[in-house]
């Protein structure tokens, strides 16, 4: 357990003003059990001692293999999850810090119209005996936030800018594909007016017209209302396009951290170099073309992490000291920090620019 | 024809809400190549995933096929001969008779859209991977185990040994879509229909997954369907790609083609419209104007109201299927002879 714990909540600082969230050593561990006993056989480190910092009306990219924590980290921000440890650390509306890993019960609910969270999976996160109205509305009317026909105008107007017809207001969930389920999440979470949108994978179902359509919207309304994002999603092209900085995470860990454009042209994290070579080109003429890193070996275990660097057994550029010595995280400049023993020698290739 | 697994004829689907009729798959002509990979693109909520399920002949209340053929060339392999060609009309099967149960998870499965909708949360993955085995083969439990614990490893799950005991919302996003393509993959089916199965996996994992579909396909001779919003995995891994507008296939070619000179404007637009990873932050240009109600699918052409290409007769008349090449073929009025078709739908 960290110290934090023992200083007085009005008391916090960040260690920027211009930081609305600073997530500082944040750990969640999964307890892995057997039997009908329920055992404990050990922990899934699915978040592990990662720290960044999101500043007012940015948006910070957040990408890594499936199962390495994105979706952990986010669901802890939002307290949908209490952390293992750490502090989360977020600037009111009024300029106060609170650790909003400290809280619990209602006061989480305090914060339940200014942190919003986009789900990752829409179908399991739709009530599905709630008509559309009530799943995007419910949210206002628990905090008895307009009168039923202003509501039914917000609604309205937002099914509108995430290109749905309103019409469909008062169907169920079910009765939506797979894209329109995901824009009724969009719209849910963006009808309070929200200060921090952590958006998990919020676009994938899309198609790229619509997919366009909702990044824009996204812009507009932090252009307009300085919204904050969080940013999650396996798409590097949509990252690169809406993210100012990008995080980049290997099982539970925070691996490299940079401004967008400079992660993208030059990575300095083997992994992440790794991500941007897989990325897929628009051309079948280029297909079959050698251009991409495979991940060879086994992918590590969160319960039973690797030795050293977590990346060194799949790391093309591994030496002795890897699988003994654990990386710190070494500062680049300008922000950009990797957690890689030959950070400053390796010269790593960036995206293929197709 | 003999290299034809499905036939998809004229196929239309409605569902019958109180508000009013939804015209979800509108005459859909689609002839799925055995051993190739068809990628289906299109709109969100243009009737792709309606369609796909429609093949293995499930159609959610209150939806019905109206109308069209899906007949499916089975091959069955003897020993005397070439195989003997036993079609069925997946369309006239009872959806819950047994010979459309023996079809479904062994000789056409399918990756669900969405993990969670296969996934039952009071099971394990496993004893879920391992019903499927049990149900259509003569495996013993024990045997079906270890197939499951081979099939989670080669989707990339970490520890399948432990994890093959997981319950799925104990799992990341990607871990149980890959759950599901395992389940997918368990009997080794003719025909796999992956309804957007790397959405939720980051680009090294998808193209693991990616690898694996291809070598499956080369080992078994497996046909692949495949529905995706990424133009980048189209054109990674598709033979065919059929374009999907409101209901109707606009456009079908070889994928060479279709990313060379797509015909129709539809899919001229989607290809522009792909946000290029070497592009700086300028404002993106979507398809212009909002998807249509789809109580009331606009007349002629029903991509005309959107269409920077439409002219007079786009509005009135309805566009048949062109063929511009050996396998290109297009729904749009700028290949017909206009003028013959006003004068032929005068007469009748
Ligand atoms: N509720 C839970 N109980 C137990 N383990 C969990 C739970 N949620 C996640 N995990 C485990 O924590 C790890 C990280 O999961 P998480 O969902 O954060 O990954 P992710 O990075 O979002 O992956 P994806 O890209 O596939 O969505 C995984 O090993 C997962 O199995
Ligand atoms: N049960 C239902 N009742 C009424 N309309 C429905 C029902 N199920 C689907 N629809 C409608 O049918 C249309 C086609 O849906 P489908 O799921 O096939 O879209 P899709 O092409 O797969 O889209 P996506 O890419 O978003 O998954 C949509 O407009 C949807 O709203
Ligand atoms: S038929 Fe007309 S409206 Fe339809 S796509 Fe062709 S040009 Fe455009
Ligand atoms: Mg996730
Ligand atoms: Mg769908």
């Amino acid at each position: 357990m960290t110290s934090s714990e023992h200083i007085p909540q009005a008391a916090r600082q960040m260690t920027d003003d211009s930081y609305l969230l600073e997530v500082k050593n944040l750990r969640k561990h999964f307890p892995i059990t057997a039997g009908i006993l329920a055992r404990l056989k050990g922990y899934t480190r699915a978040a592990d001692d990662v720290s960044f910092y999101i500043r007012q009306g940015e948006t910070l990219g957040l990408v890594g293999e499936s199962g390495c924590g994105k979706t952990t980290v986010g669901r802890c921000v939002v307290r949908a999850y209490k952390p293992t440890a750490g502090e989360i650390l977020y600037r009111r509306a009024d300029g106060s810090v609170v650790d909003l890993a400290q809280i619990r019960g209602r006061e989480v609910r305090t914060y339940r119209k200014d942190i919003r969270f986009i789900f990752q999976d829409p179908y399991a996160a739709l009530n599905p005996r709630m008509t559309v109205f009530d799943l995007i509305s419910e949210v206002l009317a628990v905090n008895h936030i307009g009168t039923r026909a202003e509501r039914v105008d917000q609604v309205e107007s937002l099914l509108k800018r995430v290109g749905m017809r309103p019409e469909y207001m008062r169907r169920y969930p079910h009765a939506f594909s797979g894209g329109e389920r995901q824009r009724i999440s969009i719209a849910r979470a963006l009808i309070t007016n929200p200060r921090l949108v952590v958006c998990d994978e919020a676009v994938s179902a899309l198609d790229v017209s619509v997919r366009v359509q909702i990044l824009n919207l996204l812009e507009e309304l932090q252009a307009d209302f300085d919204l904050t994002y969080l940013f999650i999603s396996h798409d590097l092209s949509v990252i690169r396009h809406i993210c100012d900085r990008v995080n980049v995470m290997y099982v539970g860990k925070l691996v490299e951290t940079a401004e967008a454009t400079e992660l993208y042209t030059q990575p300095k994290h083997p992994y992440a170099e790794a991500l941007m070579s897989a990325v897929p080109v628009h051309d079948p003429v280029l297909r079959d073309s050698q251009h991409r890193i495979r991940l060879e070996g086994e992918i590590a275990d969160p319960s039973n992490p690797p030795s050293g660097c977590y990346f060194h057994p799949r790391c093309r550029y591994a030496q002795p000291r890897c699988s003994t010595e654990e990386p710190a995280l070494h500062d680049l400049g300008n922000g950009h920090f990797a957690a890689c023993h030959f950070a400053e020698e390796l010269n790593l290739q960036g995206v293929r620019m197709g | 024809m003999a290299d034809t697994l499905i036939d998809v004829k004229d196929l239309r689907i409605h569902f019958f809400t109180d508000e009013g009729v939804v015209r979800a798959v509108g005459g859909v002509d689609l002839a799925i190549t055995r051993g190739k990979t068809l990628a289906l693109v299109g709109e969100s909520g243009c009737g792709k995933s309606v369609a796909c399920r429609a093949l293995l002949n499930i159609v959610h209340r209150p939806g019905k096929i109206v109308s069209g053929e899906i007949i499916f060339h089975r091959m069955f392999h003897q020993s005397s001969g070439s195989g003997s060609d036993a079609s069925v009309d997946i369309a006239e099967l009872n959806p819950k008779g047994r010979e459309i149960r023996d079809i479904r998870g062994k000789e056409i499965a399918m990756i669900f859209q969405e993990p969670m909708t296969s996934f039952s949360s009071m099971y394990t993955i496993g004893n879920q991977i391992m019903e499927n085995i049990l149900l259509h083969t003569n495996l013993s439990k024990q045997e079906a185990r270890i197939l499951t614990i081979e099939l989670l490893d080669k989707v990339g799950i970490p520890k399948p040994s432990r994890l093959i005991d997981e319950y799925p919302f104990r799992l990341s996003g990607g871990m149980r879509q890959r759950a599901m393509i395992a389940m997918a993959l368990s009997c080794s089916p003719t025909l796999l229909i992956a309804d957007e199965p790397t959405t939720a996996l980051d680009v090294t994992t998808q193209a693991n997954i990616l690898d694996l579909m291809q070598n499956l396909q080369k080992q078994y001779e497996m046909t692949l369907l495949f529905i995706t919003h990424d133009l980048g995995v189209v054109a990674e891994i598709a033979d065919e790609v059929a374009v999907m507008y409101l209901g109707k296939i606009i456009e079908k070619s070889d994928v060479f083609t279709l990313f060379n000179s797509p015909a129709h404007p539809y899919t001229q637009a989607l290809l522009k419209s792909v946000p290029k990873i070497a592009m700086t932050r300028e404002a993106l240009d979507p398809i212009k104007g909002m998807v249509p109600n789809p109580y009331s699918r606009p007349s002629g052409c029903p991509f005309h109201p959107r269409c920077p290409k439409a002219f007079a007769a786009c509005k009135t008349i309805v566009p048949k299927t062109t063929s511009l090449g050996l396998h290109h073929t297009v729904q749009c009025l700028l290949y017909e002879d206009v003028t013959e078709r006003q004068a032929t739908e005068a007469l009748s």
